[in-house]
């Protein structure tokens, strides 16, 4: 069974960086700190993408003078690579509204910045 | 002719993409041109969408594969499972795509007067059309991982909509708790897409719908993909972010937004039935579904009596009404392994009819009266229902669209909202009769709000305040009556509407022989 | 007739509804035909009457929102008090939700998946 922890290593960090994520998301009241934690959490998330196609061994997916023996899978690549773009325009947009709520509130609390409730 | 209906899958989701890049330098130029585009493009998008509605009631499934010599080319010679970006649309998504273009046509039109008086208008209609874009896609996809990426496409550019007016604080706020919950949930189906592919290592829905097999990793993958979906489409206790989002947004938004609710919705079933097929734990999911809708109805129905703000009040309405929906179609999950009850006259098809026929009758009113709050918002410049009252003298098309909007909400026979109602709680009654009860006490409990709502804005002498209001601007009564005659329409011809879109719909649902998977694998091994 | 539907649960036609609801409203003209006509404007004949009582004015008239249904809130208010306890406002409560219930449905099916 402890063979496979080096092996297993990837998605270990992925659930531990998607773990601490849930955890700033949750705890703390600092919305750029929340909007780090979504960042943390879109990180694990690709990592794990990324992890999922590696063959033990294998090299790059290309084909031209591709060397003999086994290849990593190319889709979880181009997925992680979707992925990020994505993620940056999120997180760009969440920075703008964070900035328009700190204009009109004074505050980056989350709940001393907060008008609505019930 | 022909031609148009075999690309329109992808030309439905390319128009308004383009007309949404084309609209940032037409509008510099003119606006009248840029209004020109918008309408024209929403309107020739919704002419396609009817035109493969009817190719598919005619001709089944409609598949195309994008960058293959014929659209029909979904597995290449010498390859084993379909390779390519396939778009797939049965009976299911082309009901949500006709809701959609209905929908999106009519906000299109209310806006070009709610927002006349803003700045960045042509900013405004860009993110419309991008986040229509974003809606086709996620209905017309039959591949996972397009799922996310149109996903992310509606999250953003709603997120940026609601947050518009960025005058007030409110709309920021709600903005920034929108695509919060959009980001989690969106990164969540990425990590069950990555849990599915890892298993598999395929991403098309038809192709793994023939593989799966319920292992623990596709039970954690489950359980995510339908929590994700169900917090992005109201359900209690995950609706908490709703009210704040939607009721601040301008109205034309709000009225998609509740749809892209809709199609998130239309996702997670899209997992439970088409993804998973026979192969989950039908009652276990199945009661989980009713038991979340049950508590929907009830808590969004009696949290809406207690609100003054108008758009709230209709949010909070929303997610009560997104509820029925969830245990018509949770009642025909759960008994989605006997095959009889879901057969032509079982229960289970027409509880599923039922609560698809209510998505549709839903679509018509919802916006309809999200529009109506809209109104108000523009015409006392509140809205607070505390400051208003007896604005019935002045604005006279406004107070008739509400009272349709208040009967068919409560399901008054014989407006639509009876039809589907009766629907679902015939059927859901023969499954277990809390369902029908609480049901019921729920429309009682509509009725109630409604009727207290009418009063506070509508009736009663005409205050001081308001004496110099006028009738709304023509584009939003013309918009409200498009929706209004769409409401019209299904009240006067149930059994038409029924029979031409809801029972393929279920039908598409339910599958018995894999039409689905036979549509892009070619043949069952 | 393509507008009955065939539940076959009930009989229910909407055409046939609509034609009563304008038979009904016909019966209504009629009543109200058989009103006064006569009557002068702008008198105290088209003023409100409260058994002679002073009629305020009609921003204190008017019920608002907030009051209507008081015996409702105040017989259920066990039950508001309950359910407005989640109603935060707070966005890291709204994450919290979404961790506990993805958490718990994991386990039910966990649990299901096992004991079939």
């Amino acid at each position: 069974m402890m063979e496979y922890i080096p092996l297993n290593f990837p998605f270990l960090a992925a659930a531990l960086l998607v773990g601490v994520s849930f955890y700033i998301i949750i705890f703390k009241r600092n919305l750029i700190k929340l909007i780090m934690g979504i960042a943390m959490m879109a990180s694990g998330v690709n990592l794990f993408l990324v992890a999922l196609g590696y063959r033990a061994g294998g090299g790059a997916p290309i084909y031209t003078d591709a060397p003999p023996g086994p290849m990593v899978l190319p889709v979880p690549q181009a997925l992680t690579l979707t992925s990020i773009v994505i993620n940056v325009a999120v997180l760009a947009l969440m920075l703008t509204i964070v900035i328009r709520i700190y204009r009109h509130t004074k505050s980056l609390d989350s709940e001393k910045s907060r008008r609505m409730k019930g | 002719m022909a031609a148009l209906i075999t690309h329109s899958p992808i030309l439905i989701i390319a128009i308004p993409l383009f007309a949404a890049f084309l609209t940032l330098p037409i509008g510099m130029a003119s606006k009248k041109a840029r209004n020109a585009l918008v309408i024209v493009s929403l309107a020739f998008v919704a002419f396609l969408v009817f035109a493969l509605a009817r190719d598919i009631s005619i001709n089944g499934i409609h598949v195309y594969t994008l960058g293959a010599t014929s659209p029909d080319l979904t597995i290449p010679t010498g390859v084993m499972v379909p390779v390519r970006i396939i778009l797939e649309v049965d009976g299911m998504s082309i009901l949500m795509a006709i809701i959609w273009s209905i929908v999106a046509l009519a906000a299109a039109i209310f806006s070009l007067s709610h927002i006349a008086s803003e700045t960045g208008q042509n900013r405004f209609y860009t993110l419309l059309l991008l986040m229509v874009t974003g809606g086709f896609g996620m209905m017309f996809t039959g591949d996972l991982f397009n799922l996310f990426v149109f996903l992310e496409i509606t999250s953003i550019s709603g997120a940026a909509l609601i947050a518009f007016r960025t005058r007030s604080a409110d709309t920021q706020e709600g903005g920034f708790k929108y695509i919060v919950v959009s980001a989690i949930a969106s990164l969540m189906v990425l990590f069950a897409i990555g849990l599915l592919y890892g298993q598999y290592n395929l991403l098309n829905i038809g192709a793994l719908a023939q593989v799966i097999q319920y292992t623990t990793s596709d039970m954690i993958a489950l359980a995510l993909l339908i929590i994700a979906f169900t917090i992005k489409a109201g359900m209690v206790p995950l609706h908490l972010w709703l009210p704040d989002a939607y009721s601040v947004a301008p109205a034309s938004i709000t009225g998609m937004l509740l749809i892209t609710s809709h199609t998130c919705m239309y996702a997670a079933f899209r997992v439970c039935f088409t993804l998973y097929g026979g192969m989950l734990d039908t009652p276990v999911v199945g009661w989980i579904i009713i038991a979340f809708g049950l508590l929907s109805m009830f808590v969004g129905v009696t949290m809406a009596l207690r609100q003054k703000d108008v758009m709230r009040f209709m949010s909070y309405h929303a997610i009560s009404q997104l509820g029925y929906m969830w245990v018509g179609i949770g009642v025909g999950l759960a008994v989605l392994g006997n095959a009889e009850l879901v057969g032509i006259g079982g229960y289970g098809r027409d509880a599923m009819s039922g609560g698809i026929f209510h998505i549709l009758n839903d679509a018509m009113y919802m916006p309809l009266l999200f529009f109506i709050g809209g109104a108000l918002f523009q015409c006392t410049g509140t809205r607070d229902l505390t400051k208003m009252g007896g604005l019935a003298h002045k604005l006279k098309w406004t107070t008739m669209l509400f009272i349709i909007g208040t009967l068919c909400i409560s399901g008054i026979p014989p407006l639509n909202g009876f039809s589907s109602k009766i629907l679902i709680y015939e059927s859901v009654y023969q499954f277990h009769p809390i369902l029908a009860i609480t049901g019921i006490i729920v429309s009682i409990l509509i009725l109630a709000s409604f009727a207290k709502a009418f009063h506070s804005a509508f009736m009663g002498a005409e205050l001081p305040g308001y004496k110099a209001v006028k009738e709304v601007p023509r584009s939003m009564i013309i918009a409200m009556v498009i929706l209004a005659a769409g409401i019209v329409f299904i009240t006067l011809f149930p059994s038409l509407i029924v029979d031409w879109t809801i029972h393929p719909a279920a039908d598409a649902l339910i599958d018995p022989e894999g039409a689905y998977i036979t549509a892009v694998t070619g043949a069952i091994p | 007739m393509t507008s009955i539907p065939e539940f076959g649960y009930a009989f229910w036609n909407p055409i046939v509804l609509i034609i009563v609801f304008i038979v009904v409203m016909i019966v209504v003209y009629f009543f109200r035909r058989r009103g006064q006509e006569k009557y002068k404007k702008d008198t105290d004949q088209t003023q409100i009457f409260l058994c002679g009582e002073e009629v305020p004015e009609a921003e204190q008239r008017h019920i608002r929102v907030g009051n209507i249904y008081w015996g409702f809130f105040e017989t259920l208010k066990e039950y508001y008090k309950q359910v407005l306890r989640p109603h935060t406002g707070i966005i890291n409560d709204y994450v919290l939700w979404f961790v506990a219930v993805t958490a718990i449905i994991a386990i039910i099916l966990l649990i299901a998946g096992i004991a079939k």
